[in-house]
């Protein structure tokens, strides 16, 4: 039994695919939760899809390094139009992400469309290559990581009062533009850190599924960021042991980044009872 | 050799019709802020459209059996305490995402079935799939003009409609079905990620021209056809991916529009402020 938990991660990219996803729910589990009370989910999937473009570009221009930066110019990019779009009253919020997030999109198709490796390049985008992260870009998520905790940490209070309360957030004073921007930018940085390794189909689940499924467990903002990151590190490691298992031991090709997907949602619908009876014993008939 | 023999023929008789098709269910989509719940549908139906093409049965029957489930599934989710609706979308469309994906990985030559599922490729689309969107409008067509009072009612006034007898469930299930059916008819075309882009701009940019419901949507389907129309011929001289030059036509007749609108209420108030 024990074998079957830790055999897989005797081969060093196993063990550096656990580290980087590790490293990534450190990050995605704070952040899930703003993501969760500012209803920002769309704004997440936007995001995976808008920094496309920037990925080709930059793989046209400086090969697999150009990738990072490019990608990270499309994501800020977003982030700014977004904020700005969002705050204009002609088009709702849903119907102004959704444009950009297609626009963007097809910009990126285009642009791919009159290369030669077409088709490989959109799958390397969606999957992104998990199994095959180096110790430099581990190093990089960290840095990434660093980078991004301390600018929740810095602005993580004046978003709580901002999610809760943003009337009263105004008239206390704090730039509510300045401060969705700031939030914006920092699930950019979120999704270009992780994009890479883990692919858009990852991402999206990571900044969604764990904060939905701690809320279950809980109302206390401290605790979900916990069990969120609980969650986002045991569905990593399962997920890659699964995915190991039906790879080796039975022939399936099962990719990582779906199989720690499917765990994570796995968990999600587990706990819906959970949520369910917290809902009978709050609500008394 | 008959007119349908030329696929370039076909693609524009198939862009006219999902352009047409698009732009009648967006005006139900972007005023209900229905536009996220477009995106996890289409995100979703991706895997009943693999489950569907494995097994071997149609897959427009799959996808749509996919989003019901989606739909119900949202329903069902967002009734949770403290679960918003955006936060159960997310959570379908990654969850639905992902067993496609994991789906199509199983097969052999997937990463071209995946490219065309999300970009779509109209140059490819047989008869039957330019009939099927036909007949798809034709229906549409009837359900919207037989629903149109309960539907603009429920959209406005969910409250008042119920009171009024009307069975708001049923008409928002109407709806989503709508939405779920022009998206799996609009994947060979143009592929489930830029579909929704054909559903929400024209309805945005029509939305600023006009507050009356059959003038709106009038427009929308008239930008919808333009913009598949002109994207086609762009994907032609400038050799890109057609799905994409379509995408990129929709939004820009969306940012004119904005820029038009804002002219002319620029244009407005000097005229008012000057004596």
């Amino acid at each position: 039994m024990s074998a079957l938990f830790l055999e897989p991660f005797q081969a060093p990219f196993m063990t550096r695919a656990l580290i980087e996803l590790v490293l990534l729910a450190l990050i995605c589990g704070p952040i899930g939760v703003f993501v969760f009370i500012r209803r920002l989910s769309f704004v997440a999937d936007a995001l995976t899809h808008t920094i496309f473009p920037g990925v080709v570009i930059g793989f046209a221009a400086g090969g697999l390094d150009g990738i990072f930066v490019g990608a990270l110019i499309a994501g800020l990019v977003t982030a700014a139009l977004l904020t700005l779009l969002t705050r204009r009253a002609e088009l709702t919020d849903d119907a102004s992400t959704a444009v950009l997030l297609t626009a963007m999109f097809a910009i990126g198709v285009v642009l791919v469309s009159r290369q030669s490796s077409y088709t490989s390049d959109l799958t390397a985008f969606l999957f992104g290559r998990i199994l095959t992260v180096t110790p430099r870009q581990l190093g990089e998520t960290a840095a990434l990581a660093v980078l991004i905790l301390g600018l929740l940490a810095v602005g993580g209070r004046a978003f709580l009062f901002r999610a809760f309360d943003p009337g009263g957030a105004a008239a206390a004073g704090l730039h509510i533009g300045r401060l969705d921007l700031w939030l914006n930018v920092i699930i950019a940085l979120v999704v270009v850190a992780a994009v890479r390794a883990v692919g858009t189909v990852l991402v999206i689940a990571l900044l969604i599924v764990p904060a939905a499924a701690a809320r279950l467990l809980t109302d206390r903002l401290g605790d979900m960021v916990i069990a969120g990151t609980a969650l986002t590190a045991g569905a990593g490691y399962l997920g890659l042991v699964i995915s190991w298992s039906a790879s080796v031991g039975y022939g399936i090709r099962l990719t990582s980044a779906s199989a720690v997907v499917l765990v994570l949602v796995l968990a999600y619908l587990l706990l819906l009872p959970a949520g369910l009876r917290r809902r009978r014993r709050a609500v008394p008939r | 050799m008959s007119w349908w023999d030329d696929a370039v023929h076909r693609a524009v008789a198939e862009a006219i019709l999902i352009g047409a098709l698009t732009g009648l269910v967006g005006v139900r989509v972007v005023p209900r802020r229905l536009s996220f719940f477009t995106m996890a549908l289409t995100h979703a139906t991706f895997p009943g459209v693999v489950a569907a093409a494995i097994i071997g049965v149609n897959i427009y029957l799959g996808g749509a059996l996919a989003g019901i489930m989606v739909a119900l599934g949202v329903a069902a989710l967002s009734r949770n305490r403290g679960q918003n609706a955006a936060a159960a979308t997310g959570v379908l469309l990654s969850g639905g995402f992902a067993l496609g994906v994991a789906l199509v990985a199983t097969q052999d030559g997937f990463s071209r079935d995946l490219s065309s599922f999300l970009v779509g490729s109209i140059l490819t689309v047989s008869t039957g799939d330019v009939a099927t969107t036909a007949a798809v409008l034709a229906v549409l067509m009837v359900v919207v003009s037989v629903t149109a009072r309960p539907m603009l009612f429920t959209g406005f006034d969910a409250e008042g409609a119920r009171a009024a007898g009307i069975r708001t469930g049923t008409v928002d299930l109407v709806l989503l079905l709508s939405v779920e059916v022009v998206i799996v008819t609009a994947v060979p075309a143009i592929g489930a990620i830029l579909a929704v882009a054909l559903i929400v701009a024209p309805a945005a940019a029509a939305r600023m021209f006009s507050d009356r419901p059959p003038i709106v949507t009038a427009l929308a389907m008239t930008f919808g056809v333009l913009s598949g129309l002109s994207g086609l011929s762009i994907s032609g001289r400038f050799n890109v991916a057609a799905g994409a030059a379509i995408t990129l036509t929709a939004t820009t007749v969306l940012l004119l529009s904005l820029l038009l609108t804002r002219a002319a209420a620029l244009l407005q108030t000097r005229r008012t402020m000057t004596p």
